[in-house]
């Protein structure tokens, strides 16, 4: 590997674990500093078992001390026991939220990517006809819907009044709308995204001169306009990846997905400190790996572009 | 036109072919970066092999099935834990009874009606009454007991469990379940160390370490315990879950309770999967000793607590019950589904609590000490006389609650046969301490607008009051909780009375209302066992569930409080003392005593001392609201909300 992009690989993965610590410490001080605690309920324990309470997990500690033990532990990827749900251990919890939030993910970035990519080129080879007015016009919709509406819809349309699917998202056939409401944006991004670089590539010199050499219409679209007017899409494949990690707690709220997404607002509200702090990690390192890698596709596909 | 659409077919798939080979030709052109490439590719593939798997398992344990062979009901999310001892919830504690059984249960008579059988214990024997007091009763085990590996169930695993749950080490919710058993008090005894925290409070340890509960087990088949006192109800505690055996080896891993594989109980039902924030399925236990009886051989515990998904999936048919249905649905269920829309009573009350420190009086009222506070007192009375409770329940509330005239829920019987809520406040005209019949409401109005003339300027011109105080009413975040604020705001303002509404997230509200930095707060409580000292317990100076802050802050040293128990053969008796002086002292006389009649006599004396204080505004009485498939048989609920399917067929 080039020297010069090793080295601004290396640069990017400290800087990337700078931004994990500060994220670390920003939840943490953060996250004691809201009123209330992992012990309190309608009906208060009394003040001997909330001393117990305390003491067991260490939180009787100064609240440094935590935050250093809690450094330490995390360095050794150790994330403790869930504070609420006793018993379990936050790696478990997360473990089985990421698969069902990993799965919904998966499938919808693969949905979006394919039907934006195909929506885009069509888009782009029929300009101006009422096939692009319409797709664009239906694009610019979803972009601009915020993924809780889209989702609220949806539910009352297809679940509540149709019956068509199940309102849960904890049954296969209930992953149906979740996946939708997540893939809408990011797929009307990709398709707007294909449509202007696809333009942008049809009119280069060197699809003219393609042109005028008599290369067939289908050759010069397959071979030539979309592989390169691809390379935005491929970049924005890790932000897709990202949006839709984040973009699925509001909708596995919306759907009952029981997911990482619904895990992490379940856990702010019960402040269940250590699952707060697991998957505040979790999520935060995969949005920092999913730009990196992005960044570094960027390079990648298009060796153009200068990474200093 | 035939030739376009091809191409558009062609088109579509090959450009998906080429979004791949684009990503080889990537790779390639790039050397070294393509082993990054290849793994980023291969993650994805496994996942999406894992997903397909997954969907597939899902599929196999989620398909509904025959409602006759298998339930599916939804009550709530995610128990906490389904550990009995540590539980704290009502939907944990219904999955506790139908996975463990205890020395005692509830059930249904011939009659239908609820009752305390033995469960475990052939009998539920009177305890022995000991010289100091102390009360002993013996239990013997049926035979055949076994837990859900097939172990034998003996007298000592309830020796262990009992002493588990009321540890200081496992410091549950409930551990107070168990301070009416003898040596509770010891175990939990501590001593300041004389060293002080960050925080400034004193470092405690516990005197006892070693201590235990006075619970035996002679031999695998008897169980002996005692109480301090004789205790009134006592069969319903061996009956809740923090009184269910668990067996020592099963739960020093401690998380034995979250894993099918290592769940050990001697219930009906074993829990045969636990797909976490999904579904928790119970088979039927062949080991259990009344196995013969149980009707339903497998029940799913969906986990969801969004109702409006709930109301859908019993719409849909796949859930035969559920436990909550949207607020904004109540009224057309009640007219769609009248057999399956469901209302029970609950052991609940939900109410205003004010905060006693909070002062009220108008700036030059002149009035301090005992007299200000019998004025305020009067003043808070006399606004909660100004609410239509009635409206309330009708048309804000909407679910068929009742409107409430005491603290002490409706659903408790009194010595007299009686509800003890029909005895409260003496008065021979209407039941509890106020009217709330709809003819009452003019009267109730006008009599608290005379009371409140007493102490504020009256606008006869526009019917108003102009130097109340602006007062501020807290609510956690919730439509229910803010359609009943802004009635209350609206009925107050009718007079001229400010209140400002400020909703807070739950647990910060939490923190916010037991701290005592309200002036107004929403409240409600759900009992813990069928007898009113759970009502009237919480209200001492020292209980953490005094909201009102009785007794605390400046109330600490207020003597407005008076009581006379001479008449019930008490020597108390106290005028214009402090609330621990009278309402603490009234508390642990009921506590320690063992006379019924009297001991519910004391317990009508403590309501009266705490609604006298007007800090507490009952609102309504609880109703349990759920659905149930109208041909569903053999299902039961208790007051304290927890749903019985065992016995359940069709």
């Amino acid at each position: 590997m080039n020297p010069k992009t090793l080295k601004y690989i290396l640069k990017r993965v400290v800087l990337a674990i700078f931004t994990i610590w500060v994220v670390i410490t920003l939840t943490f001080f953060i996250m004691h500093a809201v009123p209330g605690g992992p012990f309190v309920g309608e009906k208060a324990v009394t003040p001997q078992v909330q001393k117990a309470m305390e003491a067991k997990y260490g939180l009787d500690k100064p609240l440094f001390q935590q935050y250093l033990t809690y450094l330490t532990d995390v360095c050794r990827l150790r994330f403790g026991p869930s504070l609420k749900q006793r018993g379990r251990m936050v790696i478990d919890i997360i473990g089985d939220g990421l698969k069902t939030s990993a799965k919904l993910g998966v499938i919808a970035a693969a949905i979006a990517t394919v039907l934006g990519v195909i929506l885009g080129s069509f888009a782009a080879l029929r300009r101006n006809t009422i096939l692009d007015r319409i797709i664009m016009v239906i694009t610019t919709a979803f972009v601009s819907m915020p993924s809780f509406i889209m989702g609220s819809l949806l539910l009352v349309a297809f679940a509540v009044r149709s019956h068509i699917f199940p309102a849960n998202g904890s049954t296969p056939a209930g992953l149906v709308l979740p996946v939708i409401t997540l893939m809408l944006y990011p797929m009307s991004y990709i398709t707007r995204l294909t449509r202007s670089s696809m333009l942008d590539v049809l009119g280069q010199d060197y699809i003219r001169t393609a042109k005028a050499k008599g290369v067939s219409r289908t050759n010069i679209i397959f071979k030539h306009a979309l592989k390169n007017a691809l390379i935005p899409v491929i970049t924005y494949l890790g932000p897709e990846l990202a949006y839709i990690t984040t973009g699925s707690l509001v909708v596995e709220q919306i759907f009952a997905v029981p997911g990482i997404g619904r895990a992490f607002v379940n856990s702010i509200t019960n402040r269940d400190y250590t699952l707060i702090m697991g998957t505040t990690i979790v999520l935060a390192t995969f949005i920092v790996i999913m730009n990196l890698v992005s960044d570094i596709m960027y390079k990648v596909v298009d060796p153009r572009i200068n990474l200093e | 036109m035939k030739v376009k659409k091809l191409f558009a077919i062609v088109l579509s798939a090959a450009m998906v072919l080429s979004l791949a080979a684009c990503g080889d030709s990537a790779a390639n052109t790039s050397g070294g970066d393509a082993a990054a490439t290849e793994t980023a590719g291969d993650a994805a593939g496994d996942a999406a092999g894992d997903a397909a798997g997954d969907a597939a398992g899902d599929a196999a344990a989620a398909t509904p099935g025959d409602k006759t062979q298998a339930l599916s009901v939804c009550l709530a999310s995610e128990p906490a834990t389904l550990d009995p001892a540590l539980n704290s919830s009502v939907d944990g504690a219904t999955m506790c009874l139908h996975l463990f059984s205890g020395i005692a249960k509830w059930t249904q008579d011939d009659a239908g009606n609820l009752v305390i059988a033995p469960d475990c214990a052939v009998e539920l024997p009177e305890g022995v009454v000991n010289e100091d007091g102390t009360v002993t009763y013996t239990y013997t085990l049926k035979d055949g007991l076994k837990w859900s590996d097939g172990q034998d169930v003996k007298a000592s695993d309830f020796v262990f469990a009992w002493n588990r749950a009321a540890s200081p080490a496992l410091a549950a919710d409930y551990s107070y379940m168990f301070e009416v058993v003898k040596g509770y008090a010891e175990m939990w005894e501590v001593k300041e160390t004389g060293q002080v925290d960050e925080n400034g409070e004193p470092v405690v340890e516990y005197v006892n370490p070693d201590a235990k509960l006075a619970v035996e087990a002679p031999d695998d088949k008897t169980l002996v315990v005692t109480t301090t006192t004789n205790v009134a109800y006592w069969n319903e505690l061996l009956a809740f879950p923090s009184y269910f055996p668990v067996r020592e080896d099963v739960v020093s891993n401690e998380s034995w309770a979250t894993d099918p594989s290592t769940y050990v109980g001697n219930g009906a039902y074993t829990m045969s999967a636990w797909d976490h924030n999904s579904l928790i399925t119970l088979t039927k236990n062949e080991n259990y000793v009344e196995a013969d009886k149980v009707t339903m051989p497998q029940i799913n515990f969906y986990l969801s607590d969004d109702a409006n998904n709930m109301l859908t999936n019993f719409k849909n048919g796949d859930w035969q019950l559920i436990d909550d249905v949207p607020t904004n649905e109540i009224a057309a269920l009640k007219t769609e589904y009248p057999d399956a829309f469901k209302v029970t009573g609950q052991l609940g009350t939900y109410y205003v609590s004010w905060n006693i420190n909070e002062d009220i009086l108008p700036a030059d009222s002149g009035l301090e000490g005992a007299e200000a506070e019998a004025a305020r007192a009067e003043i808070r009375n006399a606004i909660s006389l100004l609410f239509d409770r009635n409206y309330i329940c009708e048309s804000v509330a909407q679910g068929g609650q009742v409107p409430a005239s005491s603290f002490v829920a409706m659903g408790l019987t009194d010595t007299d046969g009686k509800e003890f809520y029909e005895n409260a406040g003496h008065n021979d005209g209407f039941v509890g301490y106020y009217n709330v019949a709809p003819e009452a409401l003019q009267g109730n109005f006008e009599a608290a607008v005379e009371t409140l003339k007493k102490y504020y300027t009256y606008d006869e011109a526009s019917q108003k009051f102009t130097n109340v105080p602006t007062l501020t009413y807290l609510y956690n975040t919730s439509e229910g909780h803010k359609a009943i604020a802004e009635y209350l705001q609206s009925a107050l303002a009718g007079i001229g009375i400010t209140m400002n509404l400020e909703n807070q997230e739950w647990n910060t509200f939490l923190d916010t209302r037991k701290a005592g930095n309200f002036s107004i707060a929403r409240n409600g409580w759900l009992g813990d066992y069928n007898d009113p000292i759970s009502f009237l317990d919480m209200w001492t100076s020292a209980s953490g569930n005094n909201d009102c802050q009785f007794g605390k802050g400046e109330n600490q040293k207020t003597q407005a409080y008076s009581i006379d128990l001479t008449d019930l053969g008490y020597e108390t008796k106290v005028e214009n003392g402090t609330w621990a002086e009278t309402y603490d002292v009234v508390i642990s006389d009921i506590k320690s005593c063992t006379d019924p009649t009297v001991r519910y006599q004391l317990m009508h004396r403590a309501e009266d001392l705490l609604m006298s204080t007007g800090c507490i505004c009952p609102l309504y009485y609880y109703t349990d609201l759920y659905m149930q498939d109208p041909e569903l048989q053999g299902f039961f609920s208790s007051p304290l909300g927890y749903k019985y399917f065992m016995y359940c067929h069709y």
